[in-house]
């Protein structure tokens, strides 16, 4: 017999994958496809099949008994690639908006397979414009953006899918200046319903995204007041996940905002290190201005730093403590560095800063191999992200 | 005017009655003193209408109503009218009568869905400022059966749940309303208004919370160093013998401990985990007593008699209260015993005797003076011990 090429193989696959066959035929391609979208080589392979991707693309977004679960997954690996994104789009185009359909259809059954595509699609920025041009496309009476940030905060929106991987997509849309335009608009009230979500228990996912959306939303300097305000109120939120059992003097306790008061002895504090990270990278964001500063300083925010940091198992997270807590004791900077976003760093400077930024990170990745290589029980090796 | 033939035109009728004047005076005029009084009747020229109005003294003002509220007219038309007369009243701030007006406008089941939402609205509006929350929020409910997109019921609604403190409804209710008008801005501040106050409620009982755990943590404490000290307590009631369930004593010493004897007294630790506490003493001779706030109980009796007892107490005629001459003792109610007390014991070391019962957390010594005539009489046939 003939030796079939592995491509030869994948094209015999097509066939199956049509609308139209039998169900049963159709899934067992599909989870064949899903199998190969597994795999780096036949994630390649299937890129080159443009018939194939769209195929799969139909697949996922038909209705039962199509295998759109499994069709949904096999994108969801091949769009984990960045480098497949240009063949998936060449292939069909409109991938992002039918599959915003789908995420978005509170009766979908895989509506959170369908954000995890977009999720991952959205890290590029064609892709992430593409996205953002579809939510565009208003429907009367409510934006695509107020639809995905509502089917976000709504608990329940589809009784199937829990849409936690909308987090992510937001957090990835918030890079453009329209996305966070609409979610520090004023005069709705869209920002602070994110609020709530930086302590939701059920999914670091989530909460990554929606912590990693008002990182990127408090680069605009200019709400930064607005933000710290009464009718926001961001930092509360972002302090909440950071603060421990602390037990406080009633003094102390006074100085903190209320959100923080008297918190109970089993509070536990944000369990990923990546979203403590982002967190403190947000409050050191929101002081970047003077009555920034000024506010989150009056806000108590140093005393739940304090602790965080003597609690603080992870090197790169406690540097990133240890600079925000300068920052707060520190004294007030001269005159024209009062907005520490817009300041012109000299070259020299510069060059200094990032030699520096690179010991402490060497540092910190000896560090790193110290708790793994120390003394006990081999903990497992964390994958790397 | 009177009825005129078809024929004739209205001009003559006018001029004949115009002519009449010529020979006779006009009767239906004004009265020179009073007529202004007689001008504010003239239902056009009104300036407050009458809350009642009285057929006999306004009887234009009747006829007027009368065809207004006609029963003939459809009952959307009456409907109508009586939200109109409802607004009049909400104008004027007569919150009740726009409630009365509203509902007979909503009694005539008009077929109109708009109409009942709106006269449901503002029924439940004027309900708002009597400060009838439930009630209003009643009437917002039904409107919004009728019309669930009605913003106004909406903001109501949101307002009523809020002045109940059901923060987290109130909070629906705004994102809710703010899904049809993403911009309302009344919607806007109430959202945020209700969100902080939920946030200083949460905030309120995480206080109260902690203060209550600390408090038994405090009372547990006392409790587990009364038994270190093998004291016995005794509970109120007569007849409860001290054998009975240790666990049902010390719910009844929590009880003593989280309330304050009357005298406003109670058991204390330091910091050193050393006791205090509020002592009685009874003087029997003049049916006198005193009460030591915090006896701390590696004090001696002495030095507290030293102190009560500088002076001597006004009650004491004979003036022989003196530390030196007084005898202190204890009873034993059960066997009806007395036990004289070194002055120079502690009221630890007194606390701890076999026999001593401390009764509602508060110990109870007598003290008289040991030579008198009284304490003699008081003694005799009692059987006293003395305490080592």
């Amino acid at each position: 017999m003939a030796e079939t090429s592995p491509k030869a193989e994948a094209a015999k696959l097509l066939p199956f994958l049509a609308l139209g066959e039998r169900a049963d035929l159709q899934a067992a391609a599909a989870q064949h496809v899903l199998a190969l979208s597994g795999s780096g080589p036949g994630r390649t392979l299937l890129a080159g099949q443009a018939a194939l991707l769209q195929a799969l693309v139909e697949l996922a977004v038909a209705p039962p008994p199509a295998p759109a679960r499994d069709a949904a997954r096999a994108l969801v690996n091949l769009a984990a690639d960045p480098g497949l994104h240009k063949p998936l789009l060449a292939a069909e185009p409109r991938l992002p908006v039918r599959l915003l359909g789908c995420a978005l259809d509170p009766h979908w059954p895989w509506a959170e397979e369908a954000a995890a595509v977009l999720a991952n699609l959205s890290r590029e920025p064609v892709p992430c414009a593409a996205l953002t041009e579809a939510l565009a496309a208003t429907e009367p009476g409510e934006s695509g953006l107020e639809r995905l940030v509502r089917a976000l905060c709504t608990p329940g929106y589809n009784a199937r899918a829990p849409l936690h991987y909308l987090g992510p997509v937001l957090s990835n849309l918030s890079q453009r200046p329209a996305t966070r335009a609409f979610l520090l608009d004023r005069n709705r009230c869209v920002v602070q319903r994110l609020l709530t979500l930086t302590q939701y228990p059920d999914s670091s996912v989530r909460r990554g995204g929606v912590v990693g959306t008002l990182r990127n939303c408090c680069f605009e300097h200019r709400h930064h007041e607005w933000l710290l305000g009464p009718e926001v109120d961001i930092l509360p939120f972002l302090l909440l996940p950071l603060a421990g059992p602390e037990d406080f003097s009633e003094e102390e306790m006074e100085r903190l905002p209320i959100d923080l008061q008297y918190l109970p002895p089993d509070k536990q504090r944000e369990p990923d290190a990546d979203i403590r990270k982002m967190l403190i990278e947000t409050i050191m964001l929101l002081t970047a201005t003077a009555p920034g500063r000024k506010q989150v300083r009056d806000q108590g925010a140093y005393l739940i730093l304090r602790e965080l940091h003597s609690w603080e198992p992870e090197p790169d997270v406690r540097v990133t403590c240890e600079k925000l807590i300068q920052v707060l004791i520190g004294d007030e900077p001269e005159r024209g560095l009062e907005n520490l976003l817009e300041v012109q760093v000299p070259e020299e400077i510069e060059r200094q800063l990032q030699q520096q930024d690179h010991q402490e990170r060497e540092q910190c990745e000896r560090e790193q191999q110290e708790l793994e290589l120390g003394p006990g029980p081999q903990a497992e090796k964390a994958a790397s992200t | 005017m009177e009825q005129q033939d078809p024929g004739t035109t209205f001009d003559d009728g006018m001029d004949s009655f115009v002519e009449k004047f010529q020979s006779q005076p006009y009767r239906g005029g004004f009265h020179e003193s009073q007529w202004e009084e007689e001008f504010e009747k003239i239902p056009l020229f009104m300036k407050n209408s009458p809350s009642e109005i009285d057929p006999l003294e306004n009887p234009d003002l009747a006829c007027l109503q009368s065809i207004i509220f006609d029963e003939e007219r459809s009952p959307e038309d009456q409907a109508r009218t009586y939200k109109d007369e409802g607004n009049d009243y909400f104008k004027e701030k007569d919150y009740k009568k726009a409630v009365i007006s509203y509902t007979e406008g909503l009694k005539k089941k008009c077929t109109d869905p708009d109409l009942n939402a709106i006269l449901y609205t503002n029924r439940a509006a004027a309900q708002y400022y009597l400060g009838n929350f439930r009630s209003s929020l009643n009437d917002v409910m039904a409107a919004r059966k009728l019309r669930p997109c009605h913003l106004k019921a909406i903001i109501r609604g949101a307002s009523c749940h809020l002045e109940l403190k059901n923060y987290v409804e109130a909070v629906n209710w705004c994102d809710e309303g703010l899904q049809i008008d993403a911009t309302e801005k009344k919607l806007l501040d109430l959202r945020a208004k209700a969100d902080k106050l939920k946030r200083t409620e949460q905030r309120d009982i995480r206080k109260a919370k902690l203060k209550e755990k600390k408090k038994q943590d405090q009372n547990e404490a006392l409790l587990q160093a009364i038994k270190a000290r093998n004291i016995r307590l005794v509970a109120e009631a007569a007849g409860e013998d001290e054998d009975s369930a240790s666990e049902g004593l010390s719910e009844l010493v929590l009880y003593g401990l989280s309330s304050e004897n009357p005298c406003g007294a109670r058991l204390s630790v330091d910091d050193q985990g050393r006791l205090s506490w509020p002592v009685l003493f009874l003087y029997p001779e003049y049916a006198q007593s005193d009460l030591v706030s915090a006896f701390h109980e590696d004090s001696r009796f002495i030095d507290h008699l030293m102190v009560m007892f500088g002076e001597t107490p006004s009650w004491d005629l004979e003036q022989k209260y003196c530390p030196d001459n007084l005898e202190v003792y204890f009873e034993d109610e059960d066997r009806e015993e007395l036990y004289c007390v070194p002055p120079s014991s502690t009221l630890l070391q007194v606390l701890q005797h076999p026999r001593y019962f401390v009764k509602a957390l508060t110990p109870t010594f007598l003290v008289c003076v040991g030579s008198s005539g009284f304490c003699r009489n008081y003694l005799r046939g009692k059987k006293v011990h003395q305490v080592k």
